[in-house]
């Protein structure tokens, strides 16, 4: 019998249970106010699709189950589960607290026994679970984590909890058995020890353990609206309303034209889903664990992002309430323009790279929260870094990044002569891209594609100095404005010419046709270079035959990788070369690790710190490669500058190709070997005069 | 009120690449390079920028963009609105068309005569289109006002001009009356990024069109028929670059075989 039914525990349950529960509904309608301020974002497209992922997304806790972070993921399954199928103990809990009548066991003893044995073992399962994540914290210590009271408090509370209620159980067997209460079969052992004490004293255990349970479940529910460990109720929902796209596709403002405000300077700027990603976040720091920004000395952390999501808006929470605010465990600081609050700096260290978003357990959007104080930095008070700057005056006044380049958009065009202009009646447009046109190196590879297309017979054409920029920079540098103007006038130009499938060679180009273009009422089948020359090859249509015997490792895009999922089609073409030997860096697929170029910062000066695409040479070199594939243009520039300041890079004369331009030597007779081969003359044939 | 016009222009792009750049020889004119369109004189917006940083620094000012030339200069005037000026005057008229330095500056004079009072007339130290950076001296002259060339910092306090410029081997702080005649040098520094808001409000501010008529000037004074200049012959240079190598069993001897080569082709 609980304690609780007679007087005057009784009178301290009900006062406790009542006032506990006020103090949480209070909690509660401040953080559902507060994100109910956020703008609009409706998140119920493909609702199939999101109840079913819900099984393995949520009850699975899939992602937090990763291979590399198998402890975390065994211990929050062990505290996940038990917790969960502890509820319905706490359930009964309570309706015991109010009257005997009222528990399981008088009205449903049945499954109510036969629940126990699973309930304890769940119990010691979460003892287990909690005990790891403790040694976690205080032993091993990962950097990657927040190491604060927080979790302490609440192990603490989890652990508490399931103690207490052991011991009361057993208490209440030594006092008095009930029957099968050998089902509750760890109490029921502790039971046997209590043997010959008096029953007034295991009378007062039993209530001390019962009033113990009941004060650490009702602190540790209102605790948690002030703890990071918040998750426990919002994780679901958040995962839920998820955003379903690929994570490169950036929102667009509706109705920019009309907007007071570009981007977000305020906190309640942000939509109710962003916000729910503050109060989700629980700082495990796997983003920041992924992070080229963080892990190259740079300012940014994704995870001090979504800290300070929630933060911003609890702190400032008296002012967009009607009602007093109590501020518990929050660290910011009150009235600080957001811009300041995230940082200046880390704002614009982002790459946009979403390797914070493929690790997040939780499906916390980094990349748009970033991008939305980027905007308002842009747009509404044009602060941002110098070379950001002039990327835009750039891109504004001459349709095109590329700033001093010595060649036009037709350059190679007139170099190569015989190139098909696209008049509608191909199939495909070839979108060469600022890059590929502009840019002497990449230059080689457009032209490797068009080799290959007519090699293949691709029916194709180019625009030629038709083509403008895709929008891609202007969009990641926050003038959405400019990227908006692009994006129209391309639409208008593609419907006009009648273009139905885009060959894109720039993944950034691809992205943003693909997935960004449709938000603009353009739709057209994109496919990258990759891509079709994989499916070329493998029909039979390019024959790759000339050997390339070396060892060749290939650096996923993340515009191509983790925002397109396009990790096979480029492999492919590197595996089917003759000769060649492909080896894999430790950080490929969709945990690549980004050559730092991304996000507009191609031509953004980095911030201090190691340079993104050392790191990532580095990683390559240590592959013993000799020849580094991509298949971007951005990412070929960044290893080509790379190799330059690595070494070993630059001793054992490391080569970066694009995947075409490696088909296209392969494919290619002898005597049409690309530009980028003979750049590189055999030793002993060198033009150079000998110096004395 | 502190009142300064700010002549801007729109250039043919500076950078458009070496190998894109066409004359026609016949007509003496620079041809358009397809998909490449004319750009505001980087210069010139620092004239604005300048403008924009008194106004910064004295509280209140009112800035007029100026600008001569064709429907399609507007993109200028409407870059230096988005920046922060107030309002644009464009001077298109057929009578002002071919005009060098001296014509160009009667029309320019006669506009800002027109918008009295002014206190501060600022432009670039040289358009990039054809360099020669004498058209605001011009102008100087003819509303008998002072000028000071290539200002790397222009400031305005209790009624007088303080202006740093740019020396081959320094720099100098002059002082002037107001009004005065400033040309501004890349030394000023970078100019602002126009705010979206601002962009905006410059998209939809009307720009007044002036023709040789609304100035009062004749039109003999004016373009090709009141120019002192007149153009001989438009071409590229053709750059011959020959390298030879002069080899020599000793340093000695290739040095004395230099010397020979450099005599006989009376370089030395």
């Amino acid at each position: 019998m609980a304690p609780s039914v007679q007087f005057p525990g009784n009178v301290f349950f009900y006062l406790i249970f009542v006032s506990a529960l006020v103090f949480f509904a209070y909690s509660a309608y401040v953080r559902i106010y507060l994100l109910l301020l956020g703008k609009p974002d409706l998140r119920l497209d493909r609702l199939w699709e999101r109840i079913v992922s819900f099984v393995p997304l949520v009850l699975v806790i899939w992602r937090v189950i990763r291979p590399r972070y198998w402890y975390s993921g065994v211990l929050h399954l062990a505290i996940f589960w038990g917790f969960m199928t502890f509820q319905l103990n706490t359930i009964n809990f309570f309706l015991e607290g109010f009257s005997d009548d009222l528990s399981f066991m008088s009205w449903a003893s049945a499954p109510w026994l036969a629940y126990f044995p699973v309930m304890q073992a769940f119990e010691i399962l979460t003892l287990i679970g909690v005990v790891m994540a403790l040694a976690r914290r205080e032993i091993y210590k990962p950097p990657r984590l927040s190491l604060n009271w927080d979790a302490r408090i609440i192990l603490g509370f989890i652990g508490i909890l399931m103690i207490t209620d052991l011991f009361a159980v057993a208490f209440q067997i030594a006092i008095e058995p009930f029957s099968h209460s050998e089902r509750a079969f760890f109490s029921n052992a502790m039971a046997e020890t209590f043997k010959g004490t008096d029953v007034d004293v295991l009378k007062a255990w039993h209530t001390t353990f019962w009033y113990a349970h009941l004060l650490d479940f009702l602190l540790f529910l209102n605790f948690l609206p002030y703890s990071k460990h918040l998750h426990i109720f919002t994780a679901a929902p958040n995962v839920f309303f998820r955003r379903l796209q690929p994570t490169g596709v950036l929102q667009p403002i509706p109705n920019l034209e009309e907007q007071e405000v570009f981007g977000v300077g305020r906190i309640q700027d942000y939509t109710w889903k962003q916000l729910l990603d503050g109060y989700t976040c629980t700082e495990c720091g796997r983003c920041q664990e992924a992070c080229p920004a963080y892990n190259t000395g740079k300012e940014l952390s994704p995870k001090e992002i979504s800290h300070q999501l929630r933060q911003q808006l609890l702190v400032n929470a008296s002012d967009l309430l009607p009602v007093p605010v109590l501020n518990i465990n929050v660290t910011g600081e009150r009235g600080v323009p957001l811009t300041e609050a995230m940082g200046f700096n880390p704002i614009w260290d982002c790459v946009t790279c979403g390797a914070c978003q493929y690790e997040c357990p939780v499906f916390i959007e980094h990349i748009q929260a970033i991008m939305d104080v980027r905007r308002y930095l842009v747009m509404d008070e044009a602060r941002m870094p110098e070379t950001a700057q002039a990327t835009l005056m750039q891109l504004e006044q001459r349709g095109h990044p590329w700033r001093g380049t010595p060649l036009g958009r037709t350059s190679w065009i007139e170099e190569m002569g015989d190139v098909p202009m696209f008049d509608g009646s191909q199939e495909y447009l070839f979108w060469v891209g600022c890059t590929g046109a502009l840019s002497e190196r990449n230059v080689l590879t457009t032209k490797a594609i068009v080799r290959l297309l007519n090699q293949a017979g691709v029916s194709y054409g180019v625009l030629g100095a038709e083509e403008g920029c895709c929008g891609d920079p202007a969009r990641r540098l926050g003038n959405e404005y400019l990227f908006m103007l692009q994006a129209q006038q391309n639409i208008e130009l593609f419907n006009t010419k009648g273009v139905k499938k885009i060959i894109a060679s720039c993944p950034h180009g691809f992205n943003t046709f693909k997935n960004e273009y449709p938000q603009f009422d353009g739709h057209f089948e994109v496919i990258h270079h990759a891509d079709l020359f994989a499916q070329l090859v493998k029909q039979g249509t390019l024959k790759p035959q000339e050997a390339l015997a070396q060892k060749i490792t290939y650096h996923d895009s993340c515009y191509l990788g983790r925002h397109n999922n396009l990790y096979d089609s480029p492999r492919r073409i590197v595996a089917g070369l003759p000769g060649a030997e492909a080896v894999e860096m430790p950080r490929t697929g969709a945990q690549s690790f980004c050559c730092g170029a991304g996000g507009g910062h191609m031509w953004v000066e980095e911030n201090p710190g190691k340079r993104i695409n050392q790191e990532r040479t580095e990683e390559a070199t240590a592959t013993g490669a000799q020849i580094v594939a991509t298949a971007c243009p951005f990412c070929l520039q960044m290893f080509e500058d790379g190799i330059g300041a690595v070494p070993e890079a630059a001793e054992r004369e490391i080569k970066v190709y694009d995947v075409a331009e490696l088909l296209d030597m392969s494919v290619a007779p002898a005597s049409a070997v690309p530009e980028a081969a003979k750049a590189d003359p055999p030793q002993g044939q060198s033009e150079e005069p000998v110096q004395q | 009120m502190l009142h300064m016009i700010c002549c801007v222009k729109q250039v043919p792009d500076p950078e458009t690449p070496a190998s894109q750049f066409k004359v026609d020889e016949a007509t003496k004119k620079v041809l358009p390079v397809p998909g490449i369109q004319p750009v505001p004189d980087e210069y010139a917006i620092l004239g604005v920028e300048a403008a924009l940083r008194i106004r910064d620094a004295v509280g209140e000012a009112k800035i007029t963009i100026l600008t001569l030339g064709p429907e399609a200069a507007r993109d200028a005037v409407k870059h230096a609105l988005a920046m922060g000026a107030d309002e644009g005057v464009q001077l298109t008229d057929a009578a002002f068309e071919n005009g060098d330095s001296f014509a160009t500056a009667r029309a320019l004079a006669a506009a800002i005569k027109k918008l009295e009072p002014f206190d501060l007339v600022l432009c670039g130290r040289q358009a990039p289109d054809w360099d020669v950076g004498v058209t605001p001296s011009i102008v100087a002259d003819i509303l008998s006002l002072p000028c000071i060339t290539r200002a790397s910092n222009v400031k305005v306090s209790d009624g007088t001009l303080q202006v740093e410029r740019v020396l081959s081997d320094g720099f100098e702080t002059v002082e002037a009356s107001l009004p005065a005649v400033v040309t501004v040098s890349n030394e000023l520094g970078e100019p602002r990024y126009p705010q979206l808001k601002q962009i905006m409000a410059a998209a939809k501010k009307q720009v007044s069109v002036w023709s040789a008529g609304d100035l009062g000037v004749d039109s003999s004074q004016l373009g090709a028929a009141g120019s002192l200049l007149s153009l001989d012959r438009l071409y590229v240079p053709v750059q011959d670059v020959k390298c030879e190598f002069i080899e020599g069993e000793t340093p000695e001897e290739s040095a004395e075989k230099l010397a020979a080569k450099l005599r006989e082709e009376k370089l030395i």
